[in-house]
């Protein structure tokens, strides 16, 4: 690793506007990245390790800038650089990729020209129109993108966020810079397709000798790419040193806490709980296809989201449904709760045929099924005080306000928010937070069934393993069955008595967690076993952490 | 490779004309729809048509009653009065004035080029100049360039047309004398086509200013919005990144996204514009369907009005398609979502 030095971070301050919660997003901060090398850059949301990196390449949010400090690549200083120099460095020699998919595409340009415009912008003279549809084809094959000149004629909305991600890095890549900079890529895909974009970064960066930062706030992930380490909390730099060295031996208490937060690093089954074989809940030959139509005279299009699938659930047992996007698990979630009617099938819920019920007996019905959804930000209604957004749902039921009020008081402190959270605003919480109030909403209604879909996918990995505990002890306190949906396997082993394995709207395996994890059958199960990140330092969920060496 | 893209493009032939056939026998069912409830309305307005009919005409006898309503088929049933009315819709006659002693459609063609410039002139001005304010705006929210036009678009706003058709003409004709108040060209002098050209367009200034700048001040503030929120989206960032210039970054990706919300607006105010020139026609005394829907209501001639009813109907719905068409045109999305 004794490559020479490609980046050299010294003394960073990055200034917040006046107003905000601090006065410093980012204080005195020193990082190198050599080339050839990758670097993770690990924290929490808020530890400012994003905004270091979008300082590099001055794309701060207005209002945001570099207080202090020097950012020196290649020898020169490029803090001082002016916009027209900043904008050569830019997509030429550091390129910056993102974690958003879904959004970093302009909607309405096809692939192709995105690629192309990323190549353009630096060639001089213009290259002919020939020589870079040339490139972008090459770019778009190198990146592992199937159909090459069918994918350049497509709009973004055509790909799945697998193949957007692989679009910005072939976009990256175009002018084959010396520096990327990846903020956290992979945190909005599955855990499949975090595999091959982390496996496609890596090949890249060897093949090129490239220099990586790598953002991210898994620890997983840090284990399976990292070189170098820089841990960061709020806004400074508490450790850093060799992969090695801080994932096996981390110095500093806030790397020792997320290195312990990494889901299945601790092992799986030393619980076990009292559950009967009493199924409440009991769905046989579900079937869902979605049917679009396609204007007058087309035939309508037909996607199976579910196939002839069987599932039963236990009182007080906790049900993990696994499976990629697209598999059919979150379909699957909602029909059991009636929220997406069924094509065909039967859900017995407690003796009652579930998908016969109509009117008031299905409206009574409901508050046994709650569910908590994957988007905290999306799932509370901006304008409604939390305290009320908890106490509508027993109100519907007849509770008097004053009643529900207390409960949802109650809960909130419950799920470990403070008791002056009921009368604020869903915006003047974290995700994390959030997804407390989300909980806290759902077990307002003293649901028998708990469905949470994704509830911890979008949280950092600290904040998902606080709210995996809390709901680890809801589930006993209230005698929760749950189904509990999720893209990664080490969540499930966390939390689930029973593991599902879904593919394609088809159950391709199941059985007690443990047991899937020591004797996966399916290939399908084997392969997301292979992809959780971190198994270079933890043998995978269920296995003890091999801090031996 | 040949042979399947030209085997896919007769797919799409194919399906393009299926779907010309579709909005063909959409339009036609819904005109017949509009004329049904025109013909619906007319009827239940109170008092015998054949009576006002005479009254207008001036001979109010029980001869002349009966003639009337042999001629208009209302001694027919309804249900066969309805049926006549419908198939002279179909064969695009709109029937016979007597209060001006013309066809209707006669009068209607002479009056439409002039709403038809009217209307599309204001259209455009206001989309054309609500666009460039709104992005310049967007582009400068929060400084004082971005207060004085959303100001100014406020103010625009809450003027009321015909106050300011008035004021402008006290200022720019009877002031100034800069600008004709009022008609749609110079009475009385022998022009060439240029000059005649020339002629109409200063008459058409004020007028088309009037009736264009409530829209002018709608799209102003829906562009600046709308830019605003496309300039902190993340594939501006991507484009940052990219290393584009600035200028580079607006007319390629902003300008395009922020537009889509401001075309989705105009497409449905583009008909309801034509509604508006009614006011402006009447002040400017311009010769259009407004003036032409103004007169006819105050002199109760119900198969102008009709006539007018229908046609504007299927200006809206050919507005519409156009509208369909532009949206189509800027975002993929649309039609590929459906073929795909």
């Amino acid at each position: 690793m004794a490559e020479a030095t490609l980046l050299s971070v010294e003394n960073l301050s990055i200034a917040l506007p006046r107003g905000a919660d601090r006065a410093h997003a980012v204080e005195e901060v020193s990082l190198t990245v050599g080339a050839n090398e990758i670097v993770c850059l690990v924290g929490e949301s808020g530890s400012g390790k994003s905004m270091t990196a979008h300082a590099i390449l001055r794309l701060l949010p207005e209002r945001v800038s570099i207080a202090s400090g020097a950012v020196h690549f290649k020898g020169r200083d490029i803090a001082a650089f002016d916009e027209a120099a900043m904008r050569d460095l830019r997509g030429g020699e550091i390129s910056m990729i993102f974690q958003e998919p879904m959004s970093a595409l302009n909607p309405l340009a096809r692939i192709g020209d995105q690629i192309a415009e990323a190549i353009v912008t630096h060639a001089k003279p213009a290259p002919a129109r020939e020589t870079v549809d040339a490139r972008v084809i090459e770019l778009v094959t190198a990146v592992g993108l199937p159909e090459p000149a069918t994918i350049v004629r497509s709009f973004p909305f055509q790909l799945s966020g697998g193949q957007r991600q692989r679009v910005m890095i072939a976009m990256a890549m175009a002018n084959n810079p010396a520096l990327l900079l990846a903020d956290e890529p992979t945190t909005a895909l599955d855990v499949t397709t975090q595999k091959q974009i982390l496996g496609l970064i890596r090949d890249l960066q060897r093949e090129r000798g490239m220099g990586v930062l790598l953002i991210t706030h898994d620890f997983g992930v840090v284990a399976d790419m990292a070189d170098r380490v820089v841990v960061m909390r709020n806004g400074q730099v508490v450790e850093q040193g060799t992969a090695e060295a801080v994932l096996r031996s981390p110095q500093h208490d806030y790397t020792r806490a997320l290195i312990a937060a990494v889901p299945g690093a601790r092992p799986v089954g030393a619980r076990s709980r009292d559950i009967h074989d009493a199924p409440i809940l009991v769905a046989e030959n579900l079937e869902k296809t979605f049917v679009t139509r396609q204007g007058f005279f087309r035939p309508p299009r037909r996607v199976p989201a579910v196939r002839q699938v069987a599932l039963s659930l236990n009182a007080r047992e906790t049900v993990a449904v696994v499976g990629e996007s697209g598999s059919g698990k979150s379909t699957l979630g909602r029909m059991i709760m009636r929220l997406i009617e069924p094509d065909g099938g039967v859900v017995d819920f407690n003796g009652t045929d579930l998908l016969a019920l109509r009117g008031e007996p299905l409206r009574q019905t409901r508050r046994r099924l709650q569910i908590v959804f994957q988007d905290p930000y999306a799932a509370l209604d901006p304008r409604q005080k939390v305290g009320d957004a908890i106490a509508r749902g027993p109100m519907a039921y007849g509770t008097s306000r004053q009643e529900a009020m207390a409960e949802a008081k109650r809960l909130l402190a419950r799920v470990g928010l403070k008791d002056n959270a009921a009368d604020r605003y869903p915006h003047e919480f974290s995700g994390g937070q959030r997804q407390r109030i989300c909980i806290a909403r759902a077990l307002a209604l003293k649901p028998q069934v708990l469905v949470a879909d994704e509830a911890v996918s979008a949280l950092d990995v600290s904040v998902q393993a606080t709210i995996l505990e809390l709901l680890a002890e809801l589930r006993e306190e209230m005698n929760l069955a749950m189904l509990f949906i999720t893209h990664d396997l080490r969540v499930a082993a966390e939390i689930a008595d029973r593991i599902v394995v879904m593919r394609r709207g088809e159950i391709v395996e199941q059985g007690a967690t443990a047991e899937v994890f020591a004797n996966p059958a399916h290939a399908y199960t084997r392969e997301l076993l292979d992809a959780v990140p971190g198994r270079r330092l933890f043998a995978g969920p269920g296995s003890l952490l091999q801090a031996t060496a | 490779m040949t042979t399947s893209a030209s085997g896919a493009q007769g797919h799409r032939g194919i399906a393009v004309a299926l779907a010309i056939l579709g909005w063909a026998a959409k339009f036609i069912a819904v005109v017949l729809v509009i004329a049904t409830f025109a013909f619906v309305l007319v009827k239940a307005a109170p008092g015998d048509p054949a009576q006002v009919m005479a009254g207008q005409t001036g001979a109010a006898d029980e001869r002349m009653l009966a003639q009337i309503r042999q001629e208009y088929g209302l001694d027919k049933p309804v249900i066969v009065q309805l049926g006549t009315h419908l198939k002279r819709v179909l064969t695009l006659d709109l029937g016979f004035s007597y209060r001006q002693r013309q066809p209707v459609s006669t009068l209607i063609l002479e009056r439409l080029p002039a709403t038809l410039l009217l209307t599309g002139t204001a259209f455009l001005l206001a989309l054309f100049s609500g666009i460039l304010l709104g992005t310049l705006a967007g582009l400068r929210a929060g400084k004082w360039s971005d207060t004085l036009l959303t100001v100014i678009s406020l103010i625009l706003y809450a003027m009321p047309v015909f106050w300011l058709g008035l004021m402008m003409v006290l200022l720019f004709s009877v002031q100034l004398g800069w600008l004709p108040a009022f008609g749609y060209q110079t009475i009385g002098v022998t022009m060439g086509p240029f000059a005649r050209m020339l002629d109409v367009a200063s008459h058409l200034v004020l007028p088309a200013v009037s009736l264009a700048a409530i829209y002018l001040a709608i799209y102003t503030r829906l562009m600046r919005a709308s830019v605003i929120e496309v300039a902190h989206q993340d594939f501006i960032k991507t484009a940052r990144a990219k290393g584009l210039t600035q200028s580079r970054i607006i007319t390629g990706h902003i300008l395009r996204n922020a537009i889509l919300p401001v075309v989705t607006i105009a497409g449905m105010q583009a008909s309801a514009l034509v509604g508006g020139a009614v006011v402006v026609e009447t002040v400017f005394a311009w010769p259009g369907l407004g003036r032409l829907t103004y007169e006819a209501v105050m002199q109760r001639d119900y198969p102008v009005l009709l006539g007018i009813f229908l046609v504007m109907s299927v200006l809206v719905i050919v507005l519409n398609l156009v509208t369909d068409a532009i949206y189509r045109l800027i975002d993929p999305r649309v039609t590929t979502r459906a073929t795909n």
